[in-house]
């Protein structure tokens, strides 16, 4: 999951779309984000890579509406509603996860086992 | 024939009986001499010589290449010493043989044979800034090229090295922080500097490798891997002779493998360059970008070189005099003790006064104004009175002093002459006493951590801003944990299994101690069993499936509990977060005191997440835990976890992982948005908190 600069970025990524639950105030997903370009990404446990800045899902809350959209601990988030997720800062993730006027938000997200599962099913039915 | 600063003296009169002895060889000549000297000097070499050979074996012995630095750097400067004290013997032995030949009176010394007088010279906080190309600085790719390099100082008969110091792109400068004094300087005085450096990458074991070896390695390598390693292995044009060349008198140096040490840029210093503040002195620069030694120099060094001659410092003459009054009669004259010393004549009513540090009675000013001369002999007492003239303002003032017989007023005129001869000599020098600070001993260099940021040595000065120190202590343990070595397996572990009940009481025991501020030994005592309590109750955690992890993500949220917001099974990584047991008794007692005022400050917040950074008093209170009494199990886990880290960990954490607050079904509220604005600034500002925000 990591890049070569001035090389596109691939990754196998997963639509996960997630229903915000109001809370009194606040709309809430359910989870925590770790990582951003300003952040040390040497610290990140989830990173394959260790120069990767990108944002991580550190916890995911149970019985919160991401868990129950099947988000998991480790994903990394490639794009939020759209908005791209490899080259943010952390305070710009937060704030284009919680914004007020949405109700849903539309991630897509990439983990380890997308790669694998995909190399797997290629291999087994080799193209002709 | 004789001159008057010429110590070794001893004539044997032609055809005596010691003549005939000398040539029979029974005696030596020299033991009449006067050779305190020479076997001074003869000593001194025996030593350097002795040192060396040490630093040789050392050398050779020696694995580590900081070691294998630092004994190279010894051997260079024993090297240059030995040298020095060999050419001075030369020269000796040259000056004992000029001296048989009779001289003629023209041949003497300096007018009148006056010698200055001699002085400190200090040169302190040098610094040499460099000057890295723009590529290399941000080039990321390939190992940091790193030079050793250290500074030697030599003036007259003294050299003494600054310490070593690795330099690589990250530095701008190279400084020295030594202060080095020479204490017999001459006004006069040459100060060599030398910069040496050598390269500090990787072995490339110098000197052994032969020729042809060398250039096949070079030419099959790449280019610009060959080239450092052609340059490490043979000195090439790069380096100087450094062997001293042609003298007879050296003996060989011998070859040793490991790191050399070379020339990289030298200056001369002298009287001119004395000052009382920093100055800027340029380089000559030896060597090319070819050297494997090099490092990109901006070509000058900056320094402090401060003076004090002996003629400021000491007292130069010193007796019983009478002054005469300025007013009333002629006659009356005032006994006084002076002493001439820097730029006045202090004049004491007693001798006794000059120890006791009491003020003179009076202070006549000598300076290069000053004019003093011999008044004609007074019809009364027959001795000449010695006229001090200064101008103050606008007028003159003149003190009249008499010494009590001729020889003194001789020796008090001669003592004045030689005075500003002194101050005509040391010129600037004696304008004002320059300040020179001894050494102090050393204190061991602060621990670095590995990474260079600039970040890690930022202080933030502490105010009463209690979340400022709060942050620099959680950064200290944060520092203190990651250096903790994983998997320490406590036997203790195994007292605090699932029991809640004994953990309950383990928190009485422990918050009570907390609450005390009692001295840090058993509070260090109660944390360590604590931490690993952490790791077994962790796989409770994760299979609790109810808000636990929420609320212990919460309150845990130390850096040794940072871990827990990723809870992993393995228990390697839990056992990470043992660590706070090694924390300073300081640390931890402040951070008690902290957690206090902030439960303080927080005491109307009333959340959940407040009371977890906890005042220990508020542990035992009974509200703020009853919010978590449903999960008493997990509240002990909590209060514990709260209470081994400390709030100010927990603070610095929370200023990241609570600033968008939300909880799922817990009475949570979001703290003031202004305060929250704040410390997410701090929390952001420093880079070795891996954010982490609930969204």
């Amino acid at each position: 999951m990591s890049f070569i600069p001035g090389q596109p970025v691939t990754a196998v990524v997963q639509r996960i779309e997630i229903q915000k639950l109001r809370q009194g105030a606040n709309l809430i997903l359910g989870f925590s984000i770790g990582g951003g370009i300003d952040q040390d990404p040497g610290q990140n446990p989830f990173s394959e890579d260790k120069t990767d800045k990108g944002i991580y899902v550190t916890r995911v809350s149970p019985g919160g509406p991401a868990e129950a959209a099947d988000l998991r601990m480790g994903d990394k988030i490639m794009q939020v509603n759209g908005w791209d997720m490899t080259m943010v800062t952390h305070d710009q993730a937060r704030k284009k996860l919680t914004k007020k006027g949405e109700d849903v938000v539309r991630l897509l997200v990439t983990r380890k086992s997308l790669e694998q599962v995909v190399k797997q099913s290629m291999c087994n039915y080799p193209r002709p | 024939m004789f001159c008057r600063n010429q110590t070794a003296r001893a004539t044997v009169a032609r055809g005596s009986a010691l003549e005939m002895e000398i040539r029979r060889g029974k005696f030596r000549k020299s033991v009449f001499l006067d050779t305190s000297q020479d076997s001074d000097i003869q000593k001194k070499i025996d030593h350097e010589i002795r040192m060396r050979d040490g630093a040789c074996k050392l050398l050779a012995a020696c694995s580590q290449r900081d070691q294998a630095l630092e004994a190279a750097k010894s051997l260079q400067t024993c090297s240059t010493r030995i040298m020095a004290y060999m050419s001075e013997l030369q020269r000796m032995k040259e000056a004992q043989v000029m001296q048989n030949i009779p001289r003629r009176s023209s041949d003497a010394g300096p007018m009148d044979g006056r010698l200055p007088c001699k002085g400190k010279v200090a040169i302190s906080d040098l610094r040499i800034p460099l000057m890295w190309k723009d590529t290399e600085y941000f080039k990321n790719k390939g190992e940091l090229h790193r030079c050793a390099v250290f500074c030697l100082l030599q003036l007259g008969g003294e050299i003494f090295d600054t310490d070593m110091v690795i330099v690589d792109r990250t530095l701008t400068d190279i400084c020295f922080d030594n202060t080095i004094i020479f204490s017999e300087a001459s006004p006069g005085f040459q100060l060599r500097v030398e910069l040496y450096s050598c390269c500090s990458e990787d072995d490339y074991s110098a000197g052994s490798t032969p020729r042809k070896l060398a250039s096949k390695l070079s030419s099959s390598l790449g280019r610009s891997a060959g080239k450092k390693l052609r340059a490490a292995m043979e000195p090439g044009p790069c380096s100087p002779v450094s062997n001293g060349g042609a003298a007879p008198l050296l003996l060989p140096v011998p070859s040793v493998p490991g790191p050399k040490y070379h020339l990289l840029a030298h200056t001369t210093l002298s009287l001119s360059h004395v000052q009382d503040s920093f100055r800027t002195h340029d380089l000559t620069i030896s060597g090319n970008e070819e050297c494997s030694y090099w490092l990109p120099l901006y070509g000058s060094v900056c320094c402090r070189l401060a003076a004090q001659p002996h003629c400021m410092t000491q007292q130069m003459m010193s007796g019983c005099l009478k002054v005469k009054q300025c007013g009333g009669d002629r006659q009356s004259w005032t006994k006084v003790y002076a002493v001439l010393k820097g730029a006045s004549l202090s004049c004491y009513h007693r001798q006794e006064d000059v120890e006791a540090n009491v003020e003179p009675a009076f202070t006549i000013g000598i300076n290069k104004e000053t004019r003093i001369r011999a008044s004609e002999k007074d019809p009364h007492s027959k001795v000449q009175n010695i006229c001090i003239s200064n101008q103050y303002g606008g007028e003159e003032v003149t003190h009249t002093l008499t010494a009590d017989s001729r020889e003194d007023t001789h020796r008090w005129m001669e003592a004045f002459w030689q005075h500003f001869y002194d101050m005509s000599q040391w010129k600037q020098c004696c304008d004002d006493v320059m300040k020179i600070e001894l050494p102090s001993p050393r204190k061991p260099a602060p621990l670095t951590p590995k990474q260079g940021s600039l970040y890690h040595e930022m202080v933030i000065e502490s105010s009463d801003n209690l979340s400022t120190v709060s942050d620099i202590l959680a950064r200290r343990m944060q520092e203190l944990e990651l250096r903790s070595q994983l998997g320490t397996s406590s036997p203790w572990m195994s007292v605090f299994e699932e029991n809640s009940t004994k953990s309950a009481g383990f928190r009485h025991q422990c918050t009570s101690h907390l609450s005390g501020h009692s001295p840090c030994t058993p509070h260090r005592l109660t944390r360590s069993p604590m931490s690993p309590h952490r790791c077994p109750q962790l796989g409770l955690l994760s299979s609790d499936a109810s808000l636990t992890s929420d609320s212990d993500s919460h309150c845990s949220t130390s850096p040794c509990s940072h871990h827990h917001g990723w809870p992993e099974p393995s228990s390697n990584f839990s056992l990470s977060s043992s660590s706070p047991s090694r924390l300073r008794p300081r640390t931890l007692s402040l951070d008690a005191k902290l957690s206090t005022l902030r439960g303080r400050g927080y005491g109307g917040g009333g959340t959940f997440q407040c009371s977890c950074q906890p005042p220990p008093s508020s542990l035992l209170a009974p509200l703020p835990i009853s919010s978590c009494s449903p999960r008493s199990q997990r509240s002990t886990q909590t209060t514990l976890s709260c209470s081994s880290s400390t709030s100010s960990n927990s603070s610095s954490n929370s200023e990241g992982s609570h600033s968008p607050e939300s909880s799922e079904g817990a009475p949570f509220s979001r703290p003031s948005p202004a305060r929250r604005s704040l410390r997410n600034l701090r929390a952001r500002l420093d880079p070795r908190n891996w954010l982490q925000s609930q969204v």
